[in-house]
C-alpha cells in the first residue's frame, strides 16, 4: 500500500512518515500544496493524508482540484482546524475522513486502514483467503492460525494482492503500490518477493497469470 | 506613468467626491446661470428702450419739419425758419433732414454738407411714417423716418425725411452693457463667496466629527459624545453602538485568551515536572502522564476558542442560519467520519427540520453545537440518529438530537455537562463536547437539555433563539 502525506510542518511530517512506514506502508511526502497536488495526480496512491494550511496552494483547493480531475483516492484531512464548520467544508470538498490535531497516531492508522479497506470494497478488518488471514489492524499474517514472519516489502506485496483479491494485478501496478517515489525500483525483485511469499505461506494462494501478472484466490 | 495617472484619478476623485466641492460647484453653476439670464434680459430690454427713444426723437424732428415746410414764391418748397436742433447746422453731426419733390432732393440740412440722402423709392400714403436704414455721409448707417406732405398750392406731394446716425444708439447700448456685465460679475463673486461661507458653516459639524473620530482612534476617547445635527445623529448612535460592540468583543476575547493562557500554564507546569523526573524506569508512566496533559490542553483550547467565537457573533442583528442547512451538512460529515469507527453497520442520520426554522446566530456556532451533539449521538447509537425541531414559547427553537443507543441514567446527565467529564474512556472523544455546547447555547440565551429519547437512547435538546420571520 502506498500513501501520500501532504504536510508542511517538517517535524510532524517526519513523525507521520516514520510511523506509517513502520506500519507497512510505502510513503511519499510533499511539503506544499503544489507538489502535493502534482504527486496526487500522477502517482497511484491507495490513500492520502492532507493538511489544510499549506504553502502555495491551500489543502481544500488541492482536494477540489483532485476531485475535479477524477482522482478518486481516499483522502483523510489532518488539520488544526477542528471546528465542525470546517469539517463540513472539508467533507463537502471531497474528503473521506477528517481528523483534528492534536491526534493520536493509533487513531490515524486505524482510520487510514479503514479508508483503504472500504475503498477496495472490504467490510472487515481481516481479509482471509485459503487459510491465509491478513489482519490490517495489527499488520500480522497467519496461516491456519500460525503467525508468519514477513519483511516490510513482502507484507506490502501480500497486503496489496489480498486487498485486490480475485483480480489480476500486473507487475507494474504492484511495483507502483509498494515502493515510494524516490525508491530505486527493479521489477525483477517482485518475482523474488512472490517466490519468498509462496515459500513462507506454504499455501498456494498467489497464482501467476501468464503475461498479465498475479492474482490471489482460493487454492 | 500609470501610477501617476492613478494618483491623478485618486486626487480628482477625492476632490469631486467631497461634499464641499459638490455644494460649491452646484452653487457656482446656478449663480452663473441665473446672472447670465438676468443680464441677457436686461440688455435686451435696454436695447429696445434705446431704439424706441431714438425713433421717438426722430419722429419729433419729422413733425417739426412737416410743420415748417411751405411753398415759396416760385412754387419751390421752403422752410419758414430753420429747425431748432443745432446739430442740423453742424456738418456731419449725425442728424440730418431732407425734402424731396418728384424731381429729387430740393432742400437739405447744412449738416449733410454737399451730399444728399439716397432715399429708396417709396411713396408713403398721407399721414404714414416709413422707416428705412440707408448709408449716408462718411459711410455711416442712418435710420431714416419719412412721410409725405401735401402743401397748399404745390403741384405734387413732398417727401420729407429725418435721418439719425445708428452708431449713436450702439454707443449708448455698449456703454450700458459694459456697466451691466461688470456689476453682474461682481454680484456673482459676492454670491459665490457667500456660498463658500454657507458651506463651511454647514459642514462644520462633520469637521468636528472627524476630529472626534481621530480622538477615538487614538484612544483618547471611548465614544462620540457631541450632539450632531439631526441628519448625522443616527449615524453617530450607530457608530457608538458599533464601538460598544467591538469593545465588548475585544474584552471577551482578552478574557478568553487570559483564561486559556492560565489553564495551559497549569498543564505546562505539570509537563515540566514530569520531564524533570523522567528516568528510564518510569518512562511509561511519564509518557501516560504527558498524554493526559496533552488531552487536557486540547480540551482547554477547544473550549476557549468555541466560547470566544460565539461571544464575537452574539448580539449582532441580522444574523440568521437555517437549522436544516446546518443539520443536513453535518449529516453528510457524520456519514463519512463515523464510517471508519464501525465495520459493516452504519448509523443512518435522518434530518426532519422545517426550512423556516431559522436560528438567530452564526452558522459556525450552530455547526459547533449541533456537530458535537450529532457526534455523540453517532458514537453511541446502534443504527439510528434523528434530528427534529419545533418552536417553543418565548421566541425559542428546540432542536432535538435522538439516538437509539444505551441512553444515559438521569442522575448522570448533570455530570456530562461539566467541563472535562468523559463517561467512557474507550470511546474516543474529548469529553468536553457537551460543556462547549452548553456554553455556546447560553451565550445566545439558550441552553441544552438531556432526556430519554423515544428511540430508546438519549435525547439532547438544544434551545436557541429564533431569527425574526421564522
Amino acid at each position: 500500500m502506498r500513501l501520500l502525506v501532504v504536510e508542511d510542518d517538517p517535524a510532524l511530517s517526519r513523525q507521520l512518515a516514520g510511523r506509517l512506514e513502520s506500519a507497512g506502508y510505502a510513503v511519499d511526502v510533499a511539503d506544499n500544496g503544489e507538489d502535493g497536488q502534482f504527486l496526487g495526480e500522477t502517482e497511484p496512491y491507495d490513500a492520502i493524508v492532507l493538511d489544510l494550511g499549506l504553502p502555495r496552494v491551500d489543502g481544500l483547493s488541492v482536494l477540489r482540484n483532485w476531485r475535479a480531475r477524477g482522482i478518486a483516492a481516499p483522502v483523510i484531512i489532518l488539520t488544526a482546524r477542528g471546528a465542525w464548520t470546517e469539517k463540513v467544508q472539508g467533507i463537502d470538498a471531497g474528503a473521506d475522513d477528517y481528523l483534528a490535531k492534536p491526534f493520536s497516531m493509533e487513531e490515524l492508522l486505524a482510520r487510514i486502514r479503514a479508508l483503504i479497506r472500504r475503498s477496495k470494497g472490504h467490510a472487515s478488518a481481516e481479509i482471509a483467503c485459503g487459510g491465509v488471514v491478513l489482519d490490517t489492524r495489527s499488520g500480522r499474517v497467519t496461516v491456519d492460525g500460525q503467525p508468519v514472519d514477513l519483511t516490510a516489502h513482502e507484507y506490502r506485496v501480500l497486503a496489496y494482492l489480498m486487498h485486490r483479491m480475485g483480480q489480476v494485478v500486473s507487475r507494474a501496478e504492484l511495483t507502483e503500490h509498494i515502493y515510494a517515489q524516490d525508491f530505486d525500483r527493479d521489477s525483477n525483485t517482485i518475482e523474488v518477493f512472490i517466490g519468498r511469499l509462496r515459500r513462507k505461506l506454504g499455501v498456494d494462494v498467489i497464482k501467476t497469470v501468464r503475461g498479465l501478472g498475479y492474482k490471489v484466490e482460493e487454492p | 506613468m500609470s501610477a501617476d495617472a492613478a494618483r491623478q484619478r485618486e486626487i480628482t476623485g477625492a476632490v469631486t467626491g467631497s461634499l464641499r466641492f459638490r455644494l460649491l460647484a452646484g452653487a457656482a453653476v446656478w449663480i452663473a446661470l441665473a446672472l447670465a439670464m438676468a443680464g441677457a434680459v436686461l440688455s435686451g430690454l435696454f436695447r429696445d428702450h434705446v431704439a424706441r427713444r431714438f425713433d421717438a426723437e426722430l419722429t419729433t424732428h419729422l413733425n417739426q419739419l412737416a410743420a415748417l415746410a411751405d411753398t415759396g414764391a416760385d412754387g419751390a418748397p421752403v422752410l419758414r425758419h430753420p429747425l431748432s436742433d443745432p446739430r442740423f447746422r453742424l456738418p456731419l453731426s449725425g442728424l440730418y433732414w431732407q425734402v424731396n419733390d418728384t424731381g429729387g432732393p430740393r432742400l437739405r440740412s447744412r449738416s449733410l454738407w454737399d451730399e444728399a440722402l439716397a432715399l429708396p423709392p417709396d411713396e408713403p400714403a398721407d399721414g404714414e411714417v416709413h422707416r428705412h436704414v440707408v448709408t449716408g455721409p462718411a459711410d455711416r448707417r442712418l435710420v431714416v423716418l419719412e412721410r409725405s406732405v401735401t402743401l397748399p398750392g404745390a403741384p405734387a406731394p413732398l417727401r420729407i425725411a429725418i435721418a439719425g446716425d445708428e452708431g449713436e444708439m450702439a454707443g449708448v447700448i455698449a456703454a450700458f452693457d459694459r456697466v451691466l456685465w461688470l456689476s453682474l460679475g461682481v454680484l456673482a463673486l459676492v454670491l459665490i463667496a457667500a456660498a463658500v461661507v454657507q458651506v463651511s458653516v454647514g459642514l462644520r459639524p462633520l469637521v468636528r466629527l472627524r476630529a472626534e473620530l481621530a480622538e477615538v482612534r487614538a484612544g483618547r476617547k471611548k465614544r462620540f459624545g457631541a450632539v450632531a445635527p439631526s441628519e448625522v445623529q443616527p449615524l453617530l448612535e450607530d457608530l457608538n453602538a458599533l464601538l460598544d460592540h467591538s469593545e465588548e468583543v475585544v474584552g471577551r476575547a482578552r478574557l478568553q485568551a487570559g483564561n486559556l493562557a492560565h489553564a495551559l500554564k497549569t498543564n505546562l507546569a505539570v509537563l515540566a515536572n514530569e520531564a524533570d523526573g523522567l528516568k528510564p524506569e518510569n518512562a511509561r508512566a511519564v509518557g501516560a502522564a504527558i498524554g493526559r496533559q496533552v488531552a487536557e490542553m486540547r480540551r482547554h483550547i477547544d473550549h476557549h476558542t468555541a466560547r470566544a467565537r460565539a461571544a464575537a457573533a452574539r448580539g449582532l442583528p441580522g444574523i440568521a442560519t437555517p437549522v436544516a442547512d446546518s443539520a443536513a451538512a453535518l449529516g453528510r460529515v457524520m456519514a463519512k467520519i463515523h464510517a471508519s469507527d464501525r465495520v459493516g453497520d452504519r448509523v443512518a442520520v435522518t434530518v426532519r427540520v422545517p426550512r423556516e426554522h431559522v436560528f438567530a446566530g452564526e452558522r459556525a456556532d450552530l455547526d459547533e453545537m449541533l456537530g458535537n451533539l450529532l457526534d455523540n449521538a453517532c458514537k453511541w447509537a446502534r443504527s439510528r440518529v434523528e434530528v427534529t425541531s419545533r418552536l417553543e414559547a418565548g421566541g425559542m427553537l428546540a432542536v432535538s438530537v435522538d439516538d437509539d443507543g444505551p441512553g444515559l441514567p438521569a442522575d448522570r446527565r448533570g455530570a456530562v455537562l461539566a467541563p472535562g467529564v468523559r463517561l467512557d474512556e474507550s470511546t474516543p472523544g474529548t469529553g468536553l463536547g457537551l460543556a462547549v455546547v452548553r456554553d455556546v447555547a447560553r451565550l445566545y440565551g439558550g441552553d441544552v437539555r438531556l432526556s430519554d429519547s423515544p428511540l430508546g437512547g438519549l435525547r439532547a435538546e438544544l434551545v436557541l433563539p429564533v431569527a425574526d420571520g421564522s
